[in-house]
């Protein structure tokens, strides 16, 4: 039983540490980046890099967060900048880069399944259960990623102005706010982010060309759900993320697949503005 | 291909002598070249070709539900998946025959329309967005490829179901078909799609909410294309699956859904042409590059299907076209009659109430934003909101238009409580909204526009483009006083401001509404459009016996036309009375001028 909670909190947190990046640039621009899973894959194949060097995962982390960045906002100055006014068209532009990226890989990667040692193994004794070691970190990721995101928003005047942006942009930008820039930093972090929680997956998860696609589905609806906030994702992870792991333990795990895609849908069609308030 | 073009857009109501000679010879070119093409043709390209045109069916049901409607789906490669499967798991379940393939394809069309409706519903309702709505055709094949991964010996599970004795067809024979049933689709397609009811859908991908103001319920028009569209491809799907003999999981995938959305963009959205051309393209081009350079080949694809968007977001067709004809554009329309319809019956009674609210309130949390709002207005009544910034008249307005925006009480119009219900059934009571920025159709020309405005009243034709276009007096004497009678054929994206008004103000008028509500109608107009503007209002208070709503700012303009003003003051009604008692009042002078407590403030 315990296992179970902690298999939904540590689900949840790594769901939470993937959407983040999503949930930011969605907030900000209000398009999907369905480039996102490949920004992801980015991230795993750095740290897959980094680890052959033989870098320490302190070094590794950063990498694939600039390795991320860098490809974002690139993405924004050639691409996603000009389908602001068409949403519909920057998906289908993004998921066409994705294409590109995950192919860029396969050529250069090929597209054998290929793992990354965790930097650390064992396991954790937790009230009487042993539990991966990892799976726990990943608690503490979650939180520092939420913390620096909150911090960032709310604590520097970058924060401010995305948060006018996000607010009223028109007026923002009346305001002197360049949000050409807040757009580009912008979808640069949340690229990064994607790459991190790459990175961060890579133990868990094998690593190979596709490896982000099945996680894009599950966080797009997160985000969608959320409504935008950074607190209401953490609550749509904890509750979605914990249903998954619910109807993947007791009734079949291809069901507990699908749960967060239906249930969101479900939800968002009664309430369409998700978990947040009104 | 010009000449398919050419005929949709000049040859409007019941096709013309030539439209239809060009019709006939292109319909023989293509029963010529399908006949011929197989013997010609190597085996190789031919059996490609097969499979080609089934996937191309189903890409031009992609190109209406995006194209046309602006839904952008993942979601029709379940349809087509559905086909693939009830002929896969009827004809390995029962074995073949003649009962079977019926039961197959009943099953392939009764299974698509379920699945199309209950995803329909799930994303189409008053107040969804077009994201929304890819978010669940996105959901739709997902859910459905790990049905049939958990399906075991019944679907096949992950390697699909092969082996099954299907429909005993040469090859050359399996190619006319195909090419038959694709050239008819698009045929049939581009009939519907140039018709009244195509206008109708373009109508909806342009402007949703307007639609619902002019009383169309969307959501169903919307529901019914993806129900049709869904069976067509699964019908597709079918006939893929009966030629190849096999049903694999990729057939009703996501990833397919988003090949055949690449088909469309670079093909041309919106064209139906494109999407055929698109399909077929890719298809052939990926049989022959996929197995030597499998990831370069993708690779091309992401690149293409990028540029495109960015540079060509029309596709291959719309180049061609643009090289083909220069900017030069065919005018649309122009042959539109404008007809007076039959006069209604002269309003009854002058003091019919047409709009009774009784504490009407609107809270967002703790904050009100209207409360306790009170009035009645009554037939040939020109009734002024005044108010400064923020005192809720556009808030009043919308509850007074949408049954579920109000928090607390109740409203009636023409003498029917307006609930919960949405735009669409309260137009049909008999109320008219202008938004305060002009909503037209921008694609549509001027005349599409009206005659979708009397959707309510006139069904669509499915078949033809009608040339008679009957209006009520009220709004011919718009379009004429305004000038738009001499560009009926002119795309609305292209009228100045002034235009685009009185266009949505004729629209709305199209609607014999016996309540017109109309926000700041004014904001930005010359002079001389102003005071045409207040002729117009005024006639239609006094001759028409309108009961209009006007939400103004200007004090003077409003002198000149009301009969009565209210004044909203922070969310409550702070006067009632008539334009002397108001505009004399102390509290409007304290509330426009800034002099302050001068007199003793209003009650």
């Amino acid at each position: 039983m315990l296992t179970v909670a902690l298999d939904a909190v540590t689900t949840a947190a790594l769901l939470f540490i993937i959407s983040s990046g999503l949930l930011i640039v969605f907030g900000v621009m209000k398009i999907i980046n369905f480039a996102h899973a490949a920004f992801v894959t980015v991230g795993a194949y750095a740290a897959l890099v980094g680890a052959r060097l033989g870098l320490p995962w302190v070094l590794v982390l950063p990498l694939a967060f600039i390795a991320g960045a860098a490809c974002g906002g690139l993405t924004e100055i050639t691409i996603v900048r000009r389908l602001y006014q068409r949403p519909l068209d920057a998906i289908l532009a993004t998921w066409g880069l994705g294409t590109v990226i995950g192919q860029i890989i396969t050529l250069i990667f090929g597209r054998e399944v290929q793992f990354v040692q965790a930097p650390f193994t064992g396991t954790i004794d937790l009230l009487g259960v042993d539990y991966s070691a990892y799976r726990i970190a990943m608690i503490a990721a979650a939180v520092i990623v939420a913390l620096v995101f909150a911090g960032l928003l709310n604590g520097t005047r970058l924060g401010l102005s995305t948060r006018a942006v996000i607010m009223n942009e028109m007026l923002a930008q009346g305001l002197g706010v360049d949000s050409a820039r807040v757009r580009l930093l912008t979808f640069a972090i949340g690229s990064g982010l994607a790459a991190l929680s790459g990175a961060l997956i890579t133990p868990l998860s094998s690593v190979d060309p596709n490896m982000g696609l099945p996680w894009l589905i599950g966080a797009f609806m997160l985000v969608m759900v959320s409504g935008g906030s950074l607190l209401t994702l953490a609550v749509s992870c904890l509750v979605l993320g914990g249903l998954q792991v619910i109807v993947s333990t007791f009734i079949n795990p291809i069901l507990g697949g699908l749960t967060i895609a239906i249930c969101a849908a479900i939800v968002l069609r009664i309430r369409p503005e998700g978990f947040a308030r009104a | 291909m010009p000449e398919v073009q050419q005929l949709g857009r000049t040859a409007t109501a019941p096709f013309g002598a030539s439209a239809k000679l060009s019709m006939v010879v292109l319909a023989l070119l293509i029963v010529g070249s399908l006949a011929l093409a197989p013997l010609v043709l190597d085996s190789y390209m031919v059996n490609i070709l097969i499979r080609a045109f089934f996937v191309a069916i189903a890409a031009v049901t992609v190109d209406i539900v995006w194209g046309y409607c602006g839904t952008l789906t993942f979601g029709q490669s379940a349809f087509f998946g559905i086909g693939v499967y009830a002929l896969a798991i009827v004809f390995t379940e029962f074995g073949f025959g003649s009962w079977q393939a019926v039961v197959a394809i009943a099953a392939a069309v009764v299974a698509a329309a379920a699945v199309a409706a209950l995803t329909g519903w799930l994303s189409f309702y008053p107040g969804s967005t077009p994201l929304y709505a890819s978010i669940v055709s996105l959901v739709v094949p997902i859910v459905l490829v790990q049905i049939i991964y958990s399906g075991g010996t019944f679907t096949g599970s992950s390697s699909g179901l092969v082996g099954f004795e299907s429909f005993d067809l040469e090859f050359e024979n399996w190619f006319r078909l195909a090419g038959l049933s694709l050239a008819v689709v698009t045929a049939v397609a581009l009939i519907v799609l140039r018709s009244d009811t195509g206008r109708l859908l373009k109508a909806l991908r342009d402007n949703d909410e307007r639609c619902t103001y002019l009383g169309i319920n969307t959501s169903r028009y919307r529901i019914v294309v993806l129900v049709v569209t869904g069976i067509v491809a699964s019908l597709a799907g079918f006939g893929y699956a009966a030629v190849g003999g096999v049903a694999a999981p990729e057939n009703a995938s996501f990833t397919f859904g988003t090949r055949l959305i690449i088909m469309v963009a670079l093909g041309g959205r919106g064209t139906i042409i494109g999407a055929v051309v698109g399909a077929l393209c890719i298809e052939v081009a990926s049989a022959y590059l996929s197995g030597s350079l499998p990831y370069v080949w993708e690779l091309i694809i992401g690149i293409a299907l990028i540029a495109v968007i960015l540079a060509f977001p029309d596709g291959l067709v719309g180049v061609i076209r643009r090289l083909t004809r220069g900017v030069q554009q065919i005018p649309r329309g122009a042959a539109t009659r404008l007809l007076p319809t039959m006069a209604a019956a002269a309003a009854d009674n002058a003091s019919q109430v047409a709009i009774e609210v009784r504490e009407l309130g609107k809270h967002f949390g703790s904050l009100s934003v209207l409360d306790g709002v009170r009035f009645t207005a009554h037939r040939a009544e020109l009734l002024s909101l005044v108010g400064p910034n923020g005192a809720g008249k556009t808030t009043l307005i919308r509850c007074l238009s949408d049954g579920r925006e109000r928090s607390t009480g109740f409203v009636a119009i023409a003498g029917h409580a307006i609930d919960r219900l949405p735009p669409d059934r309260i137009v049909q009571f008999g109320l008219g909204r202008k938004f305060q920025a002009a909503s037209v159709f921008e694609t549509l020309t001027v005349a599409e526009c009206l005659r979708v405005a009397r959707t309510h009243r006139v069904r669509p034709s499915l078949t033809a483009a009608s040339v008679d276009l009957e209006l009520p007096p009220a709004a011919i004497s718009v379009v004429e006083r305004s000038g738009l009678a001499d560009r009926l054929g002119e795309e609305a994206r292209n009228l100045s401001h002034g235009l685009k008004q009185a266009l949505e103000l004729a629209m709305v008028l199209s609607l014999e509404p016996e309540v017109l509500l109309l926000d700041e109608p004014t904001a930005g107009l010359t002079r001389a459009e102003r005071q045409a503007f207040a002729d117009i209002l005024t006639a239609l208070a006094s001759r028409d016996r309108l009961c209009i709503v006007l939400v103004e700012h200007d004090l003077d303009f409003v002198r000149e036309i009301s009969s009565r003003i209210i004044v909203l003051h922070q969310g409550k009604i702070a006067l009632d009375g008539s334009v002397d008692e108001v505009v004399n009042s102390a509290l409007v002078r304290e509330i426009y001028t800034g002099q302050s407590k001068v007199c003793e403030t209003a009650p």
